[in-house]
């Protein structure tokens, strides 16, 4: 297995919803003009609270400074786990199920904060700069490690460096992870999709509003929570490939044949970790909900915001994976 | 890989004249010569030659992002294409009644999950196998190998899961691909490798190319670069593969993966499209975004280096197939030969041959060959009766010369002229000077004068320069008591200067009468009618002109010239006079001529005669020497050797002499006509030192010997060096070679001059063979056997009894040739394959009916592997 340490260096910000229309300038350019930007990462993500912008520093600068837009302070890089090729078993697990255990597991058990985003093409692990020689000194025992230096990949070297945590034993399998947060799950299902980026401008205006004025008429904020409804859209430009997550309704204001959809047509289903702002400092959040899944092979898609987790699943099995949880839920307490 | 909106070109794997454009639709297109009856009003012209007419459009396929061509004949014209949603479908143009194809056509090959469909390949072998090369997704893989044949199968897709996908055509749309390759990765580019059909090239988006082989997906070898987009196999040479990456093409060769053999200098737009040449080996075109020129790299002379070898030579071209307008895609004509069809984002099409790099070589014998494509073409001189009008090149001329040993002859100087033909003035003019310096300078040396020897060398010019005490007197014409009133100057250089000029003889007589006769037995009648009257000898003059026309084939207008030259006053404005001065400039011969100039001029201004361009130069320098006074001459012969060096006039080096003055007239003389044979043997002659190291020297001597080479005159260019290392003792090359015990390692002749006493002669050994009183046959350092020749067994440095005349040899200071051979015959030589050698008679002798090694159960084939022992040169003697 090999890790590759992307070169985008990244920032995590949220700009408050009320003051989303400073910013859409800025966002539009990076959306959907990426020749005018230099940008190579975009990454914006609604929630009901706000929208979560995850951007490299080319990116960056096409933001305005505005009291609505917070930054987390730190530096982010992307980690990216590819298989090396080599041939997979027929049914293979989705997402961050697959690298539950080999990446997120060994990084929480080292204390270090883990940040995900899942697309249509991938998953990358956000971590940030600083705690890059502890990463490279945790991951370099199962993955070849490499580095993309001016768009060549060239091997990195781990030096050893360690936290000052002592390496704490290997979390038997037998003893879960305990789940801190209070977790919830909408009522809306979800698909992941992508589309072709040439077909991006005719659907450009459409995107538009989804982005920017879900919060109108249309949808009455108050009704949807009421009926478990969840307002979230996520849409990601990276090294020019597109990745969109939205609920089912929305899929149906797109024409036919634009958005990709898979062969089987699957939808997912949402399950949000946090009841307090989860903060970029606490470790193992996305372990504990991980380690179940992948224990139970359930595929899952996993996208941090600002301020909370949301993981999806398969719709079929949203009711194991609530199952399972609360399980871990209750010994935790 | 092509953008879905910009046309690209495929041609028909079969048929010569059919391709197809795709953009938004695909259409086929017939191409034919233009103007033809079968071409119908709706040909387009697409070059001054040929049209193309549209046979079949076809629209089922939207969102195409690539096509490939089914490339067995049966079904013909069935195309895959690759959607922008990952779903490859098949289709035909034109083919409605093809039954075969009919089963095929509207088949759909759809991924799991959807995204872009990059490329697409078919097996070249197993033509049922179609590869896909699909964007990123985080769950499926990106290659997908799809079996066309394969039927529907239900059990790969729950029917009621199709709700997105919409499109629920059962019984046409397959599901389960063959085989997955590459997880988490997108695929860009991809191609099969024609020498095993069961491996696939991929290029992925981690920045890696990837060989995978089907019957082992699980093993793979790859390689990080950036380089991942359009990889192709060189049609020519299998092992060979381009790629690129923005404006940089990587050629890799998969014999030697880790790193690209080279990379092709980048262009400052991206690449959207590198293709071999299929008629022509190692011809790349590259084409760059928003470009009219293709550029192409000519690698057909590169080496596929295994070592590290330099930098392999490339040649790259632009062509640009129609002038104004951008191409956005072009294809290679899958069987004439360079010829392409281009087409501009409008769909403008362009049938385009590149005209082949046209390379041209001279043999060293005047003939020139030039190939282009694949003819070759020869001319040569014509060697016919006819030919004799136009002058010969200076390669023949001086191949007929050192044929005929020109230059060699160094006793007699002035008979090289002879040697070279005897037809040139200009040579007859050097070798004459040649001739003149070399016999003073014998004679000097015996007189031991050494400053006047180097003052010979140094020409004319510096002779005049140096003059002093000139004497003046004023002779009466003789034969007759009248005082002219002409001034004669006499000095010891001056008459120097007349000795070179050829006119008196050496040593203090200054009597021309020996030269006079030597010119009336060549028949030169009327320059040595000339050289009389400036020796102010009338009547000589007239008796000249007389005998010159009463000779044989003597011209009788002679005689008349003499009775106008026997009527010569020296009255200032007699009739005589006038006539003369007028009419002289009608006299044809360039002599009669300016000895009426000389008659009717005043004292001390001759330009009618110093400035006659048709008299040599050594007469007209010997005749200044004569009557110009000391402020004149130095200004006359300044002025003459500037026009000399201008002309690169040989007569000048009378002038020049062998210093740098003669270099730079020689320089210009060689630049005219290119002949460094008469260069290189005029500046050895004799020259100083310092001419010899000047660098135009030395590239002469050194093209010369080049020339030799090339003619195979390796007799005259042993000569040639011997020559020259006499007369230039620097350009003795040093002993390169030595022979080596085997045991101590040090040279064997470097042994013995270090110790003398060791035996005498051995310093010859690998000259001459072996002394043979000492009788060496044991190293002088470590007295260790020598090695034994393969055929008589004999240690190496003992006399062969085949070689009788050995003792003689050394007595003897002359070797006759069959002497230098016998001793030639004792040399050692071996072979540097095998390392066997012996005595170099034995070795020819036995290489005459042998063509391996004589050493037993070595199969080497020795003489073989020695290309120039397979050559003879054509000079043989």
């Amino acid at each position: 297995m090999e890790l590759h340490i992307l070169e985008h260096s990244l920032k995590v910000a949220s700009i408050a919803k009320e003051g989303i229309q400073i910013c859409t300038h800025g966002l539009i350019k990076l959306a959907f003009l990426p020749s005018k930007t230099r940008c190579k990462f975009f990454s914006l993500t609604e929630t009901p609270e706000d929208y979560t912008i995850i951007v490299d520093e080319d990116g960056f600068k096409e933001l305005p400074e505005s009291e609505y837009l917070s930054v987390a302070d730190a530096t982010w890089l992307a980690l990216n786990v590819v298989s090396g090729g080599g041939s997979a078993t027929s049914s293979q697990p989705i997402g961050v199920t697959k690298i539950a255990k080999s990446v997120i597991a060994p990084l929480a058990d080292h204390n270090i904060s883990v940040f995900m985003l899942s697309t249509y093409q991938t998953d990358f692990i956000l971590v940030r700069e600083r705690d890059l020689p502890m990463v490279m000194h945790t991951l370099s025992a199962e993955f070849t490690l490499l580095k993309v230096v001016n768009g060549e990949t060239v091997a990195a070297n781990s030096t050893e460096v360690t936290n000052g945590f002592v390496k704490p034993k290997l979390a038997l399998s037998s003893v879960p992870r305990p789940i801190i947060h209070p977790l919830s799950s909408p009522s809306n299902m979800f698909c992941v999709t992508s589309l072709d980026p040439d077909t991006l401008p005719s659907v450009a205006t459409l995107l538009m509003d989804v982005m920017f004025y879900s919060g109108g008429a249309k949808e009455a904020v108050g009704q949807s929570e009421d009926s478990g409804h969840i307002r979230f859209f996520s849409f990601s430009l990276i090294e020019g490939y597109i990745s969109l997550v939205m609920d089912e309704q929305t899929t149906r204001r797109f024409p036919n044949n634009v958005l990709f959809t898979s062969a089987s047509g699957e939808l997912w289903k949402m399950v949000r970790i946090g009841g307090q702002p989860l903060g970029f400092d606490e470790c193992g959040i996305v372990a504990q909900i991980s380690e179940p899944l992948a224990t139970a092979d359930i595929p899952a898609y996993y996208i941090s915001t600002f301020k909370f987790d949301h993981a999806l699943v398969p719709e079929e099995n949203i009711q194991s994976v609530i199952g399972a949880l609360r399980t871990n839920e209750s010994t935790g307490q | 890989m092509f953008c879905g909106y910009k046309p690209d070109i495929l041609w028909s794997p079969h048929h010569a004249d059919r391709y197809v454009i795709c953009d938004t639709e695909l259409s086929l297109y017939r191409i034919g010569p233009a103007g033809s009856s079968e071409s119908k009003a709706g040909a387009l012209a697409i070059s001054e030659e040929t049209a193309a007419t549209l046979l079949a459009i076809n629209s089922d396929t939207p969102y195409m992002k690539c096509v490939a061509w089914y490339p067995k004949h049966e079904p013909e014209c069935l195309l895959a294409v690759g959607q922008a949603n990952g779903r490859v479908v098949l289709t035909s143009l034109g083919q409605s009644h093809n039954s075969k194809c009919k089963e095929l056509v509207g088949k759909e090959f759809v991924p799991k999950h959807a995204r872009q469909c990059n490329t697409l390949a078919w097996n070249p072998v197993d033509s049922n196998w179609l590869a896909a090369g699909l964007d990123k997704h985080r769950a499926d893989f990106s290659v997908l190998i799809w079996d066309i044949s394969s039927k529907f199968s239900p059990e790969a897709v729950p029917t009621e899961k199709l709700r997105l996908s919409g499109d629920t055509d059962s019984g046409l749309v397959v599901t389960k691909p063959l085989y997955e390759l590459g997880q988490n990765d997108a695929c860009l580019s991809l191609c099969w490798l024609p020498r095993d059909h069961q491996k696939l090239l991929l290029a992925g988006m981690h920045r890696n190319l990837a060989i995978f082989d089907l019957r082992n997906t699980s093993q793979k070898t790859f390689v990080n670069t950036k380089a991942i987009q359009g990889v192709t196999v060189d049609p020519h040479f299998q092992d060979r593969v381009a790629s690129f990456f923005e404006g940089q093409v990587a050629i890799w060769d998969l014999r030697k993966f880790e790193k690209p053999v080279f990379t092709l200098t980048e262009q400052p737009k991206p690449l959207i499209k590198v293709a071999w040449c299929p008629t022509r080996m190692g011809l790349l075109a590259t084409l760059t975004r928003d470009s009219n020129i293709i550029r192409l790299y000519d690698m057909q002379h590169t080496p596929m280096p295994f070592g590290d070898e330099g930098e392999p030579t490339i040649i790259e071209r632009g062509v640009q197939p129609c002038s104004e307008s951008i191409i956005s895609s072009l294809a290679w004509h899958p069987s004439a030969q360079n010829r392409m069809v281009v087409v501009s984002p409008n769909r403008v099409m362009n049938d385009f041959t590149v005209f082949e790099r046209i390379s041209l070589a001279w043999s060293s014998t005047t003939s020139l060959m030039w190939a282009c494509g694949r003819h070759l073409y020869e001319c040569a001189e014509d060697a016919g009766p006819g030919a004799a009008a136009v002058e010969k090149d200076i390669a023949t001329k001086m191949r007929e010369r050192a044929q005929s040993r020109y230059g060699h002859d160094t006793v007699q100087v002035w008979r090289n002229h002879m040697l070279a033909g005897g037809d040139d003035p200009q040579l007859r003019s050097i070798c004459l000077t040649g001739s003149c310096f070399h016999k003073y300078t014998e004679n000097m040396e015996q007189k031991q004068q050494v400053n006047k020897q180097s003052l010979i060398y140094s020409g004319i010019k510096n002779i005049a320069k140096t003059s002093s005490g000139t004497t003046e007197t004023r002779r009466c014409w003789s034969g007759s008591d009248r005082q002219t009133d002409v001034p004669r100057y006499h000095s010891e250089e001056r008459s120097l200067a007349l000795q070179l000029c050829g006119w008196i003889s050496q040593g203090p007589d200054i009597d021309v009468e020996p030269f006079l006769k030597t010119l009336e037995q060549e028949g030169e009648w009327e320059r040595a009618a000339a050289v009389a009257l400036f020796n102010l000898d009338i009547r000589r003059a007239i008796q000249i002109l007389n005998k010159g026309a009463s000779s044989e084939k003597g011209d009788l207008n002679l005689n008349v010239v003499a009775m106008a030259l026997s009527g010569y006053t020296d009255e200032k404005n007699s009739l005589w006079r006038e006539m003369c001065s007028s009419l002289r400039l009608q006299l044809k011969k360039p002599y009669l001529c300016i000895m009426f100039a000389f008659l009717t001029s005043e004292p001390g201004t001759y330009d009618g005669v110093l400035y006659e361009g048709r008299v040599a130069v050594r007469d007209r320098v010997a005749f200044a020497c004569m009557f110009l006074n000391d402020a004149q001459l130095p200004r006359y012969v300044d002025k003459l050797t500037n026009e000399m060096k201008e002309a690169g006039n040989l007569e000048g080096i009378l002038l020049t002499g062998l210093t740098k003055d003669g270099v730079d007239l020689m320089e210009s003389y060689v630049d005219r006509t290119g002949d460094v044979q008469t260069a290189s043997f005029c500046m050895l002659k004799g020259s100083s030192g310092e001419v010899l190291k000047d660098p135009r020297v030395q590239c002469w001597i050194e093209n010369y010997r080049n020339l030799l080479d090339a003619w195979r005159f390796w007799h005259k260019r042993a000569e040639f060096d011997i020559h020259r290392s006499k007369l230039d003792p620097s350009s003795k090359p040093l002993a390169q070679v030595f022979v080596s015990c085997n045991f101590c390692g040090k040279s064997i002749s470097y042994s013995c001059s270090a110790m003398p006493h060791q035996g005498r002669g051995f310093s010859q050994y690998g000259v001459s063979g072996s002394p043979t009183k000492s009788k060496v046959t044991s190293c002088p350092g470590c007295r260790k056997p020598l090695p034994r020749c393969a055929l008589c067994l004999m240690n190496m440095g003992t006399p062969v009894s085949s070689c009788p005349g050995m003792e003689r040899c050394y007595e003897k200071a002359d070797l006759t040739r069959d002497k230098k051979l016998a001793q030639f015959n004792n040399w050692f030589t071996w072979c540097h394959n095998c390392r066997h050698g012996g005595h170099a008679g034995h070795m020819l002798s036995w290489f005459r009916d042998h063509s391996e090694c004589p050493v037993s159960a070595c199969t080497c084939k020795c003489m073989q592997l020695d290309t120039t022992g397979n050559l003879v040169p054509s000079d043989s003697v």
